[in-house]
């Protein structure tokens, strides 16, 4: 039915997509909007194949697995865009600035940076798929079984502890959390550094578990834009972005093989997810599904201490 | 640093008394647009004491007590607390940081998070104090337990898992003042808190606030009604115009000398709480709500099959606290929310599937609650305000008419603004709300649904207001349906009152009702 | 140390565009510094920048985004952020492709020439229009952000003309790479004069730019028509005035019985018919093809327009200047050719760059920092 190559790649799919819909979820519950999502995705890919070629010969060359390389290259590239994701908090929450202009900016700023990170290593290299992670069920089970680990203990910070509640208070009004006493730009800082420590690691799995290829044109995926649909539908719940990433991972996966059955023409198929993330939107807009998974009501809203005495 | 300044301060002052825990000197405030909200104000706080901080709307008390919360930063001006047996110069730029040193607000408004619960709300206040141990990673369910222990040894009943946004306007305050006595408060500024509770629900509330005093707090009461400041503190100070008129004992005065501080001797004697005398012959009906059921923001039924009937030149009153449907009945009227059940028919028509351009269109003039949310549009200037009401149909603008009616706006009212083509939000919340009510009155044919139309507005104008609703629907025939918070505002203006509680009508009352009568049904 | 933000209490006049020009400043600094990264000397970069504001290829960008600019001002002015310029501007060329080379062909089915322009700039302008449209239904009636809607929606376009140039429109391979053939010669939209040869450098530049406004008289007549279009629209319509007061609060338009959801529609197709009417006749004066890979090989207008709205500081006077320094900026970048970057990244860059500034700074022209020590 399912080959095991399919098999596996699904599982890149889904670990990718959940990731990066879970870090931007989790940052964006403590109300800021993350416009720039596409861009840092990118980014981090940019980053991940700029790192994995060094730590690999190093790594290797001592006869340690390619797993370790590549691991140890999503957790340090989850750095560079977690430093991304704090500056965003704190700048968002400090300035009565506009999170949809910087968004945007730090998105055309994120192609830019990912492609000049990872461009010299990619012309050397050709392709990332020796430096990549084996294709081996059990190592592919262990980091699926890890994935959703993380998701639930996102989903238990969020709802179980102080941090978290802190961050859902400043994600519906961050001036009643401010009068409760919450630092909000200290907790959204903290919101910003997990939360894109998470994506960036999502996104380099995009390098190194799931397509095993990275191009400075792959910056026109927009994957990242993808992710941002399967949160917003979702209503940014930890535990219910697992069936929505499954799904879409699945039918980005599911469309390449479309292609290749049907010899349907590529950018048909290349069109599928969009209209599906269209398709998901409408449904989630027209029906009960907004009111259960409503967006966090300050999301987006510019924070500025002194408010009017009206 | 600290003996020094103490010289300074005695030799401004006369003295300082002993029992002073806060000290506000000089305390000087401008918001854009000029307006000047606190001019070098000097004021103390002591221990064991209920201040009452009195003022008009727009005399700066709100935003003296924002600063000493750390809501608003002072231009120029220090702040002292006592530590020990000196006063410390402290900085507050935070809510945390002014809890931290034992000062806590309650504003008008609770400060509270409705989806979360009562635990979830109070974990941060216990974080940012490092109360009980709590950490980052602590579990809600523990907080839950630390909440149920201090609300026994307080004496104030809450259930931890309560969702804020199922308690009463009076439970919510009584968290509030539960989250004062966990932090161990030593000044507790109450900011119009209590101004509009009635009476009785007053009397609860400063039982908690007694024990309180008796444990050697300070508590400030702030409010703009002198016999709220007379009933409960033991000094009155009075800011007029952004500055301070002069602190008294409340034992040695009385109400015609404070409100001569308030309003100044030549004004004071202007302001009537009397009863708006202006006789008018109601005609039909026009304002005709059946059996109406509307919904809240949560999905729960606030609005429980209200029936009202408003005549032409007739003002019909609302009283009622905050947060029993007032809101959603007044939307529901104008359109602005939908009707679950029953019907709303204004000047003959059935406006349940029309929605608010129906109602727009039928005439009827709406001064909201909500009034940045529906009543301006604050980053356009007054014209494209005023033109957007008028200027419905039609492809071009009438500019001139635009301008003819925001002059006479600016001057009947006297508007306080830079220019008509300034943007709204440079002028202060007063002048905005003149904008809203000049131009509502104007554009009102049939009928005005009005809100808390004068909550913002100083006293002289917020009179001068109900005044001309009065008269509009004297003159023109006009229906008024007056929903308001403020009872003394209802027993004024309205020829015939009713009483909003819990989604219910209760009523009709005639204004001659005594005060208590009606107050009781507003705690049913 | 602490910084505290403050409302001011005095607007100078000065302010608003000051700190445009700041920001503008600061946002090439950081350009200059990623380009430092790539090995690049900042004097090369300023030197090209230096060019090209006297280059006259600058002209035809220059003319392009006055008339984009306008059409995002319109938006952006509603709050409405329509970054699906991409997509309405290539959508719009599907009818001239159609039209030109296909059901009227000059070799199989002739038709006067205005006519089939005209079409193909009318049709390609509704197609715009539709495109904007489609955003602004998601937004009115299922209240979701605009923003992810118009990408998604760029990238549906792309798409869709890919497989439409790989499919029935497809032409001839030129140098390896596919495309549409090219439009027929008769429906095209330049006009060429001949200027009398010069040696001073400063006739020439003059002339440069003479020829190359009538060149592209049709973006020049486009530009002019629709920048004055735009300011009735704004200052003496009715619709004008729902925009600016939807971009300030909906909820009060709501409040006087005008229905946000049908501003909002009529808004965004207003916008994207202007970007439609810009990429329709873009087709016809300066691309005369449709390459295949649309993504990659993009002009990115629609993302240069972006920054050409925010830079004018909203304010239809300064478009022109706007668009004019984006013009420049643009083709420095192209210029500099650096480490196999095409146009497309630098212009990813720059706009990020000063986009990041500006929207960073803007706060200044409202707010004032203190500093306590």
């Amino acid at each position: 039915m399912v080959s095991p190559e399919a098999l596996l790649r699904l599982i890149g799919a889904f670990a990718t997509m959940y990731l990066v819909a879970l870090g931007h979820s989790l940052f964006e519950k403590s109300g800021i909007l993350n416009l720039a999502i596409d861009g840092v995705f990118f980014l981090a890919t940019g980053v991940t194949t700029a790192l994995v070629v060094p730590l690999y010969y190093s790594l290797v060359g001592y006869g340690l697995s390619p797993v370790v390389p590549a691991i140890l290259t999503g957790l340090i590239a989850g750095l560079a865009t977690a430093v991304v994701g704090a500056f965003m908090a704190w700048s968002l929450t400090k300035l009565p600035i506009s999170h949809g202009a910087v968004g945007l900016s730090l998105m055309f700023l994120g192609y830019g940076l990912g492609i000049i990170a990872g461009y010299e290593v990619r012309l050397r290299i050709g392709s990332i798929r020796p430096y990549a992670i084996p294709d081996s069920l059990e190592v592919y089970l262990t980091i699926l079984i890890a994935t959703v680990v993380v998701g639930f203990a996102v989903y238990y910070l969020l709802n179980n502890t102080v941090l978290g509640t802190s961050m859902r208070a400043c994600g519906e009004n961050p001036h009643v959390a401010l009068a409760l006493g919450a630092d909000v730009a200290k907790i959204r800082v903290i919101a910003g550094l997990l939360g894109f420590y998470i994506l960036g690691i999502g996104a380099s799995f995009f390098v190194l578990i799931w397509q095993k290829y990275w191009d400075i044109k792959a910056y026109l995926l927009a994957y990242g834009w993808l992710a941002f649909t399967i949160a917003l539908s979702a209503g940014r719940h930890p535990l219910v972005l697992l069936p929505f990433a499954a799904l879409f991972g699945g039918l980005v996966e599911f469309s390449i093989t479309l292609q290749a059955m049907f010899g349907l023409q590529a950018d048909l198929a290349k069109m599928i997810p969009f209209i599906a993330a269209l398709a998901l939107m409408v449904i989630y807009g027209s029906t009960r599904l907004r009111r259960i998974f409503e967006p966090p009501t300050s999301l987006g809203r510019i924070f500025y201490k002194e408010e009017r005495t009206i | 640093m600290d003996n020094t300044s103490l010289k300074e301060l005695e030799t401004q002052r006369s003295s300082i008394a002993e029992n002073v825990v806060l000290l506000a000197r000089g305390i000087s405030k401008s918001f854009p647009g000029g307006v000047v909200a606190l001019d070098n104000v000097t004021l103390d706080m002591r221990a064991g004491e209920v201040l009452a901080l009195l003022g008009e709307n727009g005399s700066g008390k709100s935003t003296f007590v924002k600063i000493l919360y750390g809501v608003y930063t002072a231009d120029a001006g220090e702040i002292y607390l006592r530590v020990g047996d000196r006063l410390e110069k402290v900085n507050i730029g935070s809510p945390a940081d002014a809890m931290k040193l034992g000062i806590m607000m309650v504003s008008q408004v609770p400060q509270l998070v409705g989806k979360l619960t009562i635990a979830e709300n109070l974990a941060l206040t216990l974080k940012s104090l490092k109360l009980h141990g709590v950490k980052s990673l602590t579990s809600i369910s523990k907080i839950s337990k630390i909440i149920a222990e201090e609300s026994e040894r307080v004496g104030i009943k809450v259930d931890p898992n309560e969702r804020v946004y199922n308690l009463t306007y009076t439970q919510k305050q009584l968290v509030e003042i539960l989250k004062a006595m966990i932090i161990g408060a030593r000044v507790l500024l109450l900011d119009e808190a209590l101004t509009y509770l009635p009476h009785l629900e007053r009397k609860r509330l400063y039982q908690a606030l007694m024990k309180l005093k008796e444990e050697g707090r300070s508590i400030v009461v702030i409010t703009h009604k002198i016999p709220e400041a007379m009933e409960v503190s033991d000094r009155i100070a009075v800011l007029r115009a952004g500055r301070l008129v002069g602190v008294v004992n409340t034992r040695e005065t009385n109400i015609d000398q404070v409100r001569a501080m308030m309003f100044g001797q030549e004004r004071a004697k202007q302001i009537s709480y009397s009863r708006i005398q202006i006789e008018s012959k109601p005609g039909e009906p026009v304002i005709v709500v059946k059996d109406l059921y509307v919904e809240d923001d949560y999905g729960r039924e606030a609005v429980k099959g209200v029936n009202l009937s408003v005549r032409a030149g007739e003002v019909v009153g609302v009283a009622g606290i905050a947060g029993n449907g007032q809101r959603e009945l007044v939307e529901a009227i104008v359109g602005l929310r939908e009707i679950k059940g029953g019907d709303v028919v204004l000047a003959g028509v059935s406006v349940k599937k029309g929605g608010i351009k129906l109602v727009r269109d039928i005439g009827i003039g709406i001064i909201p609650d909500r009034l940045i949310e529906f009543g301006v549009s604050i980053e356009n200037s007054i014209l494209d305000n005023i033109a957007a009401c008028i200027t419905r149909n039609g492809l071009v603008v009438k500019w001139d008419l635009v301008r003819k009616f925001a002059t006479s706006f600016i001057n009947e009212y006297q508007i306080v603004t830079p220019s008509p083509e300034a943007p709204i939000k440079y002028l202060s919340g007063g002048n905005i709300l003149k904008c809203i009510v000049s131009r509502e009155l104007e554009v009102a044919r049939k009928a005005i649904v009005a809100h808390n139309p004068t909550r913002v507005l100083d006293e002289a104008s917020a009179i001068y207001v109900r005044r001309k609703i009065k008269e509009k629907a004297a003159k023109e025939g006009v229906a008024v349906l007056l929903v308001s918070e403020d009872l003394d505002e209802v027993l004024m203006t309205s020829d015939t009152i009713f009483v909003m509680s819990s989604g219910k009508l209760y009523g009709p009352f005639s204004p001659d009702t005594p005060r208590e009568e009606i107050e009781k049904y507003m705690v049913m | 140390m602490r910084l505290i933000v403050v409302k001011r209490k005095v607007l100078p006049r000065y302010v608003a565009w000051a700190v445009s020009a700041v920001s503008l400043v600061l946002g090439i600094a950081v350009y200059l510094a990623i380009m430092a990264l790539l090995k690049t000397s900042p004097l090369d970069v300023l030197v090209n920048i230096a060019r090209s504001f006297v280059n006259p290829s600058i002209v035809k960008d220059l003319l392009i985004l006055i008339v984009m600019g306008c059409a995002l001002l319109v938006s952006f002015k509603a709050a409405l952020w329509n970054i699906g310029g991409e997509g309405q501007f290539y959508i719009a060329m599907i009818p001239g492709v159609l039209f030109t080379l296909y059901v009227f062909n000059p070799e199989t089915n002739p038709a006067p020439a205005p006519i089939v322009v005209f079409l193909s700039i009318v049709v390609g302008a509704l197609l715009g229009g539709l495109w904007g449209l489609l955003a602004a239904l998601f937004r009115a009636y299922l209240k979701i952000d605009e923003v992810p809607v118009t990408l998604i929606l760029n990238y549906i376009a792309y798409y869709f003309i890919n497989y439409l140039v790989f499919g029935p429109f497809k032409g001839r391979y030129v140098y390896g790479y596919l495309r549409t053939d090219e439009i027929p010669v008769m429906y095209r939209l330049n006009l060429r004069i001949a200027l009398p040869p010069t040696t001073n450098p400063i006739v020439a530049t003059a002339y440069g730019f003479i020829y190359q406004l009538t060149y592209y008289i049709a973006l020049l007549i486009l530009a002019v028509l629709v920048y004055v279009a735009t300011w009735a629209l704004m200052k003496y319509t009715r619709l004008g005035l729902y925009i600016r007061i939807h971009g300030s609060n909906p909820s009060y338009l709501k409040a006087i019985g005008v229905d946000p959801e049908r501003v909002i529609p009529l808004v965004l197709a207003l916008s994207g018919g202007i970007v439609g009417l810009a990429g329709s006749i873009y087709l016809l004066v300066e691309f005369h093809r449709i390459p295949y890979g649309l993504e990659w090989q993009t002009t990115g207008y629609g993302y240069l327009a972006i920054l050409v709205a925010w830079l004018s500081m909203l304010d239809l006077k300064f478009i022109p200047l706007s668009a004019y320094i984006v013009s420049v900026l643009r083709n420095a970048g192209i210029a500099l050719q650096i480490a196999g970057l095409g146009g497309n990244e630098q212009a990813l860059l720059l706009v990020g760059s000063i986009l990041l500034t500006y929207s960073m700074t803007r706060f200044l022209v409202e707010y004032e920092v203190k500093v306590e020590w």
